[in-house]
């Protein structure tokens, strides 16, 4: 009995408890995964983006999210030769970079840590060139080592990249994720200690927020950089909580345990749109989930059937049945938000008896058993690629056509492309930088194998000259007309089928403002401002 | 005395041994990369290096496994002693209430709601109580120890300790923030523990009831309450407390079930989480540190039952 008052005051001492969320010189997001690294050059999941790329670090350039242009960041300005081939960057000379526990920088930013940063990707002397798997990244990393011939100092802040050939996409390039810059000062010391591996798992950058800790790979802790050169982060403490659940994270930002959470279930996107306390942000992503069909093999080799074929799959039931409202109807392989996205290419529309006329008039083969692949393990370009399959398989016997669906695993899936053993395939895309080139070339370049990207083991020599030529084009408005081009020669020829563009959500409570999401590069909270919750609930 | 500590010491150093077996056994299957010498020298080997404290590394991140553990386990320790004292304060009473009133209104709504409390599945209520906050609209932290906001390091393991020792810094935000946390876990392991207590002291104190000197208490003219609390109580608290003793390992088992669903960070969340990331090591050195914990705890809870009660003493004159 006497301790009953024990237990009721400790009932009383936690309602003293206020939410995380009160506190507004610190922010929580919740995100769903744990980077697998803080170094975007070598990572390129979503999770080490968030964690990364605008938090950490800064690259020569960026795209500005209102005009969608081309801005300075590292450099100050720029200047390309007649022949297209020198790009000169001039540097900015007040950037320093993060003073930590474990790193205190006895300088500036300058060229040295430009060169040190690109050469990593580029030159197989680096000293960090193998370090962490850094060396199969390549995949990743090719459209702008592909491009580069090499990198020059000129003095302390200039310097000069020497392109291999004219290329439009370096600017795309250095504004990609991959292109961030580290400190050479910090790389050396890491040399000396024996540790280089550390320096993709203990940052250095030059970003708004510097890195802290993480701890049990469930939560990271950042804090504002202490010297900045840009606009000092409004937020002081930065903290990202690894919640993997994504009902849980909900109910987190709901008690006021987060601030801001990423990736809500499709089913929970209607319930949160409708919640007042909540803003959700849906942003349109690069990221396509498509049929590829397989024009190196009969029946897919003829245009007519593979219109006829690709028009008997009624999308809009697999945009609803699988997708939920986490992607984006689409009949484009770019989307809408590209500067070379064409509105004006025929659409295609699901047409099952027309398909079947089609079929008989093009004396489709009835009896043959159509071979739909699809990868066993669903990814974030499909939630669920045998309901997706099972529904082209129905929309198909509709129609009489036979099919079978064959999924495999990963190490099965690569053999079974590289032969060409397949009929249709249930894939996706996901382009890296903010150029169609590197959406267009995986997917249709004689170069590109179907494990990069041509899963619809598509070659001719049409589509390769507009890549070429285009990719070599240095005005602007040209380069969109050969772009238009192009997406109206791939819907004529059907070689692939879009299914969606995905979305990617993020949800926040009401007093959070300014938070920027770029599908590409990842969030940015270098400018989120907290408002003051209780206040907010008073004048309410 | 000391024949009683032996007896018990001994029989300790068996079934530690028999332990250590079925831990090397799990180490030997999943992670052994020791090929030299036979299964015996390797078996030797592990045994002085579990007498050094050393368990091994994590895989994941390169921590010693021992130190891991035992830091997680005082989380787990922590929850259930937490969840022990909310069940001891509304578990006794009520079963008091029940033991006194036997076969009465009182008796058997009581005992009604000690038959839910027992039916219900505990990951199902964990479940439902990670919802219910919001749902009724009270602020409640469904996830985790401590909002990562705080930074307490590691000194004792025990949070409540640790949060304490950081009032300096944080005042005692960390330590409100940790009792926060706590609280739905524990009321969740407390619903299973209320059911058992109300059950062990009802039918102790009913055992009492019935003895000879609370006949002749009412007698000699004691009140009610007067023979309640001289006598009642102080005599029913052994059976419960032995009773109890075997429930440990069924209570840990319950916290570690909650831990997984409110992610809170102790012995549960550890376990599960070295599985997902294959870190085999550190299973056969939890099934060491928490079932020697329950060996260690079972010795002194028989100490404690023989320094409180004197029927049990006997069992320390029992070989002579």
């Amino acid at each position: 009995m006497r301790y009953i008052p024990i237990y009721f005051s400790l009932f009383l001492l936690s309602a003293c408890y206020q939410t995380e969320s009160t506190m507004t010189d610190s922010l929580i997001y919740c995100a769903a995964k744990a980077p697998k690294s803080f170094n975007p050059q070598i990572s390129h999941d979503v999770a080490t983006l968030d964690a990364t790329t605008h938090q950490l670090y800064n690259r020569l350039v960026k795209v500005d999210p209102i005009s969608q242009r081309f801005s300075a960041d590292i450099a100050s300005h720029w200047e390309v030769n007649d022949a297209k081939t020198e790009y000169t960057f001039y540097l900015r000379k007040d950037i320093n970079f993060h003073h930590t526990a474990y790193f205190k920088p006895s300088r500036q930013l300058n060229a040295d840590d430009i060169i040190f940063s690109f050469k990593r990707m580029l030159s197989q002397d680096h000293p960090f060139y193998s370090i962490n798997n850094a060396i199969n990244n390549e995949l990743y990393n090719r459209p702008f080592s592909g491009l580069v011939g090499d990198i020059i100092k000129i003095d302390q802040y200039t310097l000069r990249f020497l392109l291999n050939k004219p290329n439009a996409t370096l600017l795309a390039n250095l504004a990609a994720h991959y292109a961030v810059i580290h400190s050479q000062e910090y790389g050396q010391q890491l040399l000396l200690a024996g540790h280089p591996e550390k320096i993709d798992y203990s940052p250095i950058g030059t970003g708004p927020y510097q890195f802290k800790s993480i701890t049990n790979n469930r939560v990271i802790r950042y804090q504002a950089h202490r010297t900045p050169w840009q606009a000092p982060a409004n937020i002081n403490n930065l903290i990202f909580d690894i919640t993997p659940n994504s009902s849980k994270r909900y109910a987190k930002l709901l008690s006021g345990e987060c601030d801001i959470m990423t990736n809500p279930a499709s089913s929970q996107v209607d319930q949160i749109s409708k919640n007042p306390k909540v803003a959700l942000s849906s942003k349109p992503t690069g990221n396509i989930s498509l049929i590829a069909l397989n024009s190196k093999k009969a029946p897919f080799n003829d245009v007519a059937i593979r219109h006829a074929l690709s028009e008997a799959i009624d999308l809009k039931t697999i945009l609803s049945a699988v997708f939920f409202e986490t992607a984006m109807s689409t009949q484009n392989l770019l989307p809408d938000h590209s500067w070379a996205y064409n509105p004006r290419i025929s659409k295609a529309t699901y047409t099952p008896q027309e398909s079947l006329v089609e079929l008989k008039k093009n004396h489709f083969d009835f009896s043959r058993t159509i071979r739909i692949l699809a990868p066993a393990k669903n990814s974030i370009f499909n939630p669920n690629f045998y309901k997706t399959a099972e529904l082209i398989q129905a929309n198909w016997a509709e129609i009489g056509v036979k099919s079978v669906i064959v999924l495999l695993n990963a190490t099965e899936l690569n053999q079974v492309l590289s032969h060409g053993d397949y009929d249709i395939y249930l894939t996706g895309k996901n382009p890296y930088i903010k150029d169609p080139d590197n959406l267009f070339r995986p997917l249709l370049s004689c170069n590109a194998s179907p494990l990069e990207g041509n899963t619809s083991q598509w070659c001719d020599a049409q589509v390769q000259s507009l890549l070429d030529t285009t990719l070599l084009e240095v005005n602007f408005i040209q380069r969109v007309k050969n772009y238009y081009q192009l997406q109206e020669y791939i819907q004529a020829q059907r070689i692939y089928q879009p299914i969606a563009h995905m979305l990617r959500f993020d949800v926040f409570n009401k007093y959070i403002s300014n938070l920027q999401v770029n599908s590409l590069t990842g969030i940015n909270f270098q400018f989120v401002k907290k408002g003051n919750v209780i206040n907010k609930e008073e004048t309410q | 005395m000391v024949n009683f500590l032996l007896r018990r010491v001994y029989l300790l150093c068996i079934t530690a041994l028999i332990l250590t077996v079925i831990a090397f056994s799990l180490e030997h299957w999943t992670v052994h990369t020791q090929i030299e010498g036979n299964i015996l020298t390797h078996y030797l080997d592990y045994l002085v290096s579990i007498g050094q404290g050393d368990f091994g590394l994590s895989i994941t991140n390169n921590e010693p496994i021992f130190r891991t553990g035992l830091v997680a386990f005082a989380s787990t320790l922590e929850l259930c002693l937490f969840a022990f004292l909310i069940a001891s304060v509304i578990g006794i009473p009520l079963g008091v209430f029940a033991g006194l009133e036997r076969n009465n209104g009182l008796d058997y709504t009581i005992m009604s709601i000690a038959l839910i409390g027992l039916a219900l599945p505990v990951f199902w209520v964990a479940i439902i109580f990670t919802v219910l906050p919001n749902a009724i609209g009270w602020m409640m932290p469904i996830d985790g120890n401590i909002s990562p906001l705080f930074e307490v390091p590691v000194v004792t393991g025990f949070l409540f300790i640790d949060s304490l020792l950081v009032t300096e810094q944080y005042q005692f935000d960390a330590f409100i923030n940790h009792m926060a946390h706590i609280i739905l876990p524990s009321s969740v392991l407390a619903i299973f523990l209320i059911s058992e207590i109300i059950r062990l002291t009802r039918h102790a104190i009913t055992m009492v009831m019935k003895s000879n000197y609370i006949k002749a208490a009412l007698t000699k003219g004691l009140t009610r309450r007067q023979i309640v609390f001289r006598h009642v109580l102080k005599n029913a608290l052994p059976p419960i407390i032995y009773q109890l003793r075997l429930q440990i390992s069924t209570i840990i088992s319950f916290s570690m079930a909650i831990e997984i669903v409110f992610s809170y960070q102790g012995a549960g969340m550890w376990l599960f989480a070295s599985i997902q990331q294959e870190d085999y090591l550190v299973l056969p050195s939890a099934i060491l540190i928490i079932s020697g914990f329950i060996l260690i705890k079972s010795i002194l809870i028989d100490l404690l039952l023989v320094i409180i009660s004197p029927i049990k003493r006997k069992s320390l004159y029992a070989d002579q």
